[in-house]
């Protein structure tokens, strides 16, 4: 493993995690979601600092290169937050389905009522 | 007018509802409440709607968090001092609002928890064991002692009530409880008993206290140094 690709995922870890509190403070981004890139961070420390770890990841998978297992975990992880973030959003996507369905239902209930009671009213005072 | 707000809020308690708005209305006429029906599966709009219960219908299920933004938003747009939260399962005796209500006068503090452990040991049992870590994780981080961390009775001033309207990260869990404790807002912990759940099923499973144990430590240890303090004044 290359000094400069250590180098890399010690830069990328650490301005990731400064970028992900960052946002934390602004307001942008929940609490939960944060922990996610904040163990992201942490792992691409964990494989910069101990190449140790990596070489024997690598040679248990039968792997020819360091670098290749690096771009593998990587690509591993980005495609499980792909497709929980399509979940997510698929959810959310339902969620406005329904939640604009019942603000036209609730505001139609309320101008059916309106008009009943105004009904009423002529029929009172002719 | 009256300026005790009860929040309740209620994901599919149909069982427990009525047991818990006709006690309240029955023997605690002084205190206003409402109900957040937190887009129930189940009758509990329905059993709401018929018993004429004030309730605040959220048309979709948004959380136990976004339910008491909902309440806080309610208590603030009509100009309520006060706020206690209370489960919809009817575990919290509501006869101890008045005791904390009390404690919140004499001492001036901003929140008063409804406690388990106040003057009572904390039993050292498997389910006890996250709420040490908590409890030990607050102290390491604020040097304040909170007995009862997961308590869901929680009684707030109106400066609480803006905080927890609007903010973003204010979740009512127990990683909110340090981040205000070094923010220079007083807690305090009053005893009470609680009942356990007497229908329905409690939502905690093993997978989702593992995931509410990390994110909770994640806030407390991590996130509570990076987020904006409000101004306490104090």
């Amino acid at each position: 493993m290359s000094n400069s690709l250590r180098t890399i995922l010690l830069i990328a870890a650490a301005v990731s995690a400064c970028w992900i509190l960052y946002q934390i403070r602004r307001l942008k981004i929940k609490l939960d979601h944060a922990i996610y890139w904040i163990v992201f961070a942490v792992l691409l420390a964990v494989l910069g600092i101990f190449p140790e770890v990596t070489y024997w990841l690598t040679r248990k998978l039968g792997m020819i290169s360091p670098a290749n297992l690096i771009f593998l975990v990587i690509i591993f992880l980005l495609l499980v937050k792909v497709f929980t973030l399509s979940m997510l959003t698929s959810q959310l996507e339902d969620k406005i389905t329904v939640l604009s369905a019942e603000v036209a239902l609730r505001s139609l209930d309320a101008e059916h009522r309106l008009e009943v009671q105004e009904e009423k009213e002529e029929g009172q005072n002719p | 007018m009256n300026n005790v707000l009860i929040i309740i809020p209620a994901y599919n308690e149909a069982e427990n509802i009525e047991r818990v708005v006709d006690n309240l209305t029955g023997n605690y006429p002084q205190y206003d409440y409402v109900i957040i029906n937190d887009g129930s599966s189940d009758s509990t709009r329905k059993i709401c709607a018929r018993r004429g219960y004030n309730m605040m219908d959220l048309p979709v299920n948004v959380g136990l968090s976004g339910a008491i933004k909902s309440g806080m938003r309610y208590a603030n747009y009509y100009g309520y001092d006060y706020v206690v939260q209370l489960d919809g399962d009817g575990q919290h005796d509501p006869r101890y609002i008045e005791a904390m209500l009390a404690e919140m006068e004499d001492s001036g503090c901003d929140i008063v928890i409804g406690s388990r452990f106040r003057t009572k040991r904390k039993p050292l049992t498997a389910r006890m064991f996250g709420s040490i870590l908590i409890t030990g994780a607050i102290r390491l981080t604020t040097g304040k002692h909170i007995g009862d961390v997961t308590s869901g009775m929680r009684l707030f001033n109106k400066k609480m009530i803006k905080q927890f309207g609007y903010d973003m990260h204010y979740s009512p869990e127990p990683d909110t409880l340090a981040f205000l404790l070094n923010s220079g807002v007083k807690i305090r912990e009053v005893q009470v008993e609680m009942s356990e759940r007497i229908a329905g099923t409690s939502y905690l499973t093993l997978w989702s206290s593992a995931w509410y144990m990390m994110r909770i430590m994640f806030s407390i240890l991590l996130f509570q140094w990076v987020r904006k303090r409000p101004d306490t004044g104090r």
